[in-house]
């Protein structure tokens, strides 16, 4: 047996095709559609304006708590009926909550999408939302994110949350709630939340095949009832700079391992480093193949996996470094980590690393778009950060002609690794003293977001 | 758009199927669909967690692993910057049946693709190393503490297998492994078990995408042709099981959880068969969605489960009875055991409640949805077409799953619950707050 021993080149490279887009206004609200002929699937997500940064302070977890009791019946039909009527058609409501919108969404046969996104606008626009149903969904959102924050990770990303923004801040407390705010969440607050900011039409994204569906009977179902225009997006944070590094220990007894949280404030979406950001990252830690996961996994054997990445919204960004290490190789696998950010931040990235990075997140334009669903998400990001139509054409020249000059002055300039925040959550007896011989920070402080 | 399915019910595969196979044994499945440009390639060897013998847990999923590490003219960590640097995903898993390894590709990379199963099909064994072995033994060491040590319940799976499979069933020990046997894995072992299972006759190689067929065949015969085939595969370790499980199987854990919780499960029939397609459906009608009766009874009904965590599937395997789990986990102030007798009164309505038309109509317009998303993606199809090929010997028998599952009847589901859900055969693990034990 001989294998061959030549690597083949690509053969002729395809045309990149994003779907045609089609915008629809229907009254107030507008649909936006992606078309992908011959899918079997479709896919409709509610968009609207009404994401966690909305919710009143102290009472974290609101929206969450809403997205949940728009289920517990509408004002035709008792919750058992809903769920039979939605279930019948073979659809199930994914609702979310993110920092800048709230999302209900369906992904069905083609044929019953309209039922479906009938059935979606009834939950969403005219819940029944009876005080003693939310209350119990309250009660039930308490006890699941109690049942989350039993998980390593919640904690300390609640930790490093609040010494990036600050607790006054509403991006310092967790997207989602904790499980003290989310107590504290009353039934009038989420009635007061839905009459606030889920009356308004929003933006209903379509993703399938257009030629078998009727975009403005969509858009009247999903906006019937509803009024008012889009609302003013506020002005993006500064990035403020930090003189140190600091260390939040979260202490979880008898944890086999510790998890790791980096992170420092970054730039918002729309900013003019975006792309060369997203590259910087996914060489320092966005891939398999980057540098941390080489290092803390392959060459160490620290770590199933650890991640980097510059996450951004409209208001804000931070840069985020996450893993799970063996407890016993906590202090040397941050070390490690600490120092290929800083090593990238002096010399940037290499032509060979940088070829790696933007042909695969290029790729991934095309692999990872596949799906009426993954369509339906790319359509949120436009509407969301109000980018044109032929954004994502645009966006995969962009990312194919960044230049290492370009990326390596984006590492230069937004990674900051003197003023990173380490948190570890982890059995602190077991590593406290190692972390503080370590030296990574001048201040090592316990910290329970419990 | 040449090849645009239309939307058909009475199949569950609208698309082309060819078959082809090598004289070195490889079976090759080419599915045509120029929708977009890209490539699935995805492998399916029939070696899982079911062929480890005593003292070799987790050796299988550990040898997934070293996949991806080298081969003959692949460079350590070469493998992975070859798919993303060419803008693929690519990933590997391992079960108790077999090992899969799939990459999707923007199709002009199908090559590079084919190239690199090719090498490490028949040239690993050259690039591996003891330092290597080394490095991934750690990677999944820690996989192990992530993924079931070190999260509540995380190793309930780990103790459901040995409770539903007796001791020498080669279901009885899950594929993550042992730490002891971890420990004591030796290069040795890694090789021969290469030589013996990663052979081109223990695989099927199966290509969905923007492709012809004709010229996927030639291309897998360039690569792929050479390798030798293994005259002696060695034959899996028996797994017949007769009938039901003639006593009930208990464990109490008692640990560091947020809340009780319980696990109710039941050996039925082997994935593929037409018992099975009825206990799918039946999982579904008990636990899939808030219209299910373990929602509608213990989360809205009597409220003693939490709304998020209560649930019902089966675990698809294929060559032994493969079980269905109920779970729930307790809201606040509901004990163990309570909590154990609403699962248990659920399940058993399915014995005395017939299943309405109106139920029946839910699971399976669910289990409708589900497929057609498992068929949206090149990956998706690639993978259900790999399974049918190697576990059933053909690839077109994906198309029969769906319409399977829509002809079960009430009556085959009472069927199922009558003769399957039974009190002696039943497999229960609660978990209980408490220190760990």
């Amino acid at each position: 047996m001989t294998l061959i021993a030549t690597r083949p080149g690509p053969g002729p490279e395809r045309p990149y095709r994003f779907p045609s887009v089609v915008r629809v206004p229907v009254g107030d609200g507008l649909v936006v559609a992606a078309h992908m002929p011959g899918h079997l699937i479709a896919g409709a997500s509610l968009l609207l304006d009404a994401g966690a940064s909305r919710e009143t302070a102290g009472r974290e977890g609101t929206a969450t708590v809403l997205a949940k009791a728009i289920e517990e019946g509408t004002r035709t039909r008792n919750a058992a009926a809903y769920a039979l009527a939605l279930e019948g058609l073979g659809a199930e409501l994914s609702t979310s909550v993110d920092w800048d919108t709230f999302r209900v969404g369906v992904s069905v046969p083609a044929d019953v999408l309209p039922g479906a996104v009938d059935l979606m606008a009834e939950a969403a626009r005219t819940p029944k939302l009876d005080a003693h149903d939310v209350a119990r969904v309250r009660d039930d959102e308490v006890t699941a994110l109690r049942m989350d924050w039993a998980q390593p990770g919640p904690r300390a990303d609640a930790a490093l949350r609040r010494d990036l923004f600050g607790a006054a801040q509403r991006y310092g407390r967790p997207m989602h709630g904790s499980p003290e705010s989310a107590a504290a969440v009353t039934a009038e607050d989420v009635l007061a939340f839905h009459e606030q900011w889920l009356r308004r039409p929003g933006v209903l994204l379509v993703a399938g095949d257009l030629d078998r569906l009727d975009l403005a009977a969509l858009g009247a179902a999903a906006f019937a009832g509803t009024q008012g225009g889009a609302l003013a997006v506020e002005a993006p944070l500064d990035v403020p700079q930090r003189s140190q590094r600091r260390t939040l220990l979260v202490d979880r007894p008898g944890s086999v391992q510790s998890t790791l949280r980096l992170g420092h404030r970054s730039p918002h979406r729309a900013h003019p480093d975006y792309v060369p950001n997203m590259l910087a990252a996914t060489v320092l830690g966005g891939a398999f193949t980057s540098r941390l996961n080489h290092l803390i996994r392959e060459v160490k054997g620290y770590t199933y996996g650890i991640r980097a990445d510059f996450a951004t919204t409209r208001r804000f960004g931070r840069l985020g470094v996450s893993s799970s290490v063996q407890t016993a190789v906590t202090a040397p696998a941050l070390a490690d980590t600490v120092g290929e950010i800083a090593r990238m931040k002096l010399s940037g990235v290499t032509p060979e690393e940088l070829e790696v990075a933007r042909t695969w997140r290029a790729g991934q334009l095309t692999v990872e778009m596949q799906t009426p669903g993954s369509l339906v998400s790319a359509l949120a990001t436009l509407v969301v950060h109000g980018l044109p139509d032929d954004y994502y054409p645009a966006l995969r020249q962009h990312l194919l002609s960044a230049t290492v000059e370009q990326v390596s002055a984006a590492a230069a300039t937004h990674l900051r690794p003197q003023e990173l925040t380490i948190v570890v959550e982890g059995d602190a007896a077991l590593i406290r003293d190692e972390l503080t011989a370590a030296g990574l920070s001048s201040e090592i402080r316990d910290v329970d977001d419990r | 758009m040449s090849v645009s399915p239309a939307p058909v019910t009475g199949t569950g595969y609208p698309w082309p199927i060819e078959n082809a196979r090598l004289d070195n044994g490889l079976r090759i499945v080419v599915s045509e669909d120029h929708s977009a440009p890209v490539v699935c390639v995805n492998l399916w060897y029939d070696v899982g967690s079911r062929h480890e013998p005593d003292g070799q847990t987790g050796f299988a999923h550990l040898f997934e692993h070293l996949m991806f590490e080298g081969s003959t003219h692949v460079a350590k960590t070469e493998h992975m910057r070859l798919v993303q640097g060419s803008g693929g995903s690519l990933n590997a898993t391992t079960n108790p049946d077999r090992t899969n390894y799939f990459q999707t590709l923007p199709v002009e990379h199908l090559e590079l693709a084919l190239w690199l199963e090719a090498d490490r099909m028949g040239g690993l064994v050259p690039a591996l190393t003891q330092e290597t072995l080394d490095n991934q033994r750690e990677v999944v060491k820690n996989e192990r503490r992530q993924r079931y040590e070190n999260v509540p319940y995380g190793d309930a799976w780990l103790r459901l297998l040995p409770l539903l499979y007796p001791p020498g069933h080669p279901y009885h020990h899950s594929t993550i492994g042992s730490m002891e046997d971890l420990n004591a894995a030796a290069l040795e072992a890694f090789t021969a078990f290469h030589r013996a299972y990663y052979a081109p006759n223990n695989a099927v190689l199966t290509v969905v995408g923007d492709v012809v067929p004709a010229q996927v065949v030639e291309l897998a015969e360039r690569y792929f042709g050479r390798i030798d085939q293994v005259t002696e595969i060695p034959p899996p370790p028996g797994s017949h099981l007769t009938g039901q499980a003639g006593e009930p199987m208990r464990e109490t854990v008692t640990a560091a959880v947020p809340a009780p919780r319980v696990y109710i499960a039941h050996r039925t029939h082997p994935f593929g068969t037409a018992g099975y397609d009825a206990a799918t459906v039946l999982a579904t009608v008990l636990g899939d969605g808030r219209g299910s009766r373990l929602y509608q009874r213990l989360a809205d009904g009597s409220r003693i489960a939490q709304p998020d965590y209560v649930g019902a599937y089966g675990v698809d395997l294929a060559h032994a009875p493969a079980p269905i789990i109920a779970t729930a986990t307790a809201k606040d102030g509901v004990d163990g055991k309570t909590l154990e007798e609403g699962v248990v009164e659920v399940l058993e309505s399915l014995i005395t409640e017939p299943v309405t038309d109106a139920e029946l109509a839910r699971a399976k317009a669910l289990l409708t949805t589900s497929w057609w998303h498992q068929m949206s993606t090149v990956g998706g199809r690639a993978d259900t077409l790999g399974r049918y090929a190697t576990q059933f010997g053909d690839a077109g028998a994906a198309a029969y799953r769906l319409p399977g599952r829509l002809a079960v009847t009430a009556e085959d589901i009472a069927d199922v619950a009558r003769t399957m859900l039974t009190p002696s055969s039943r497999v229960t693990l609660t978990y209980l707050p408490g220190e760990n034990s």
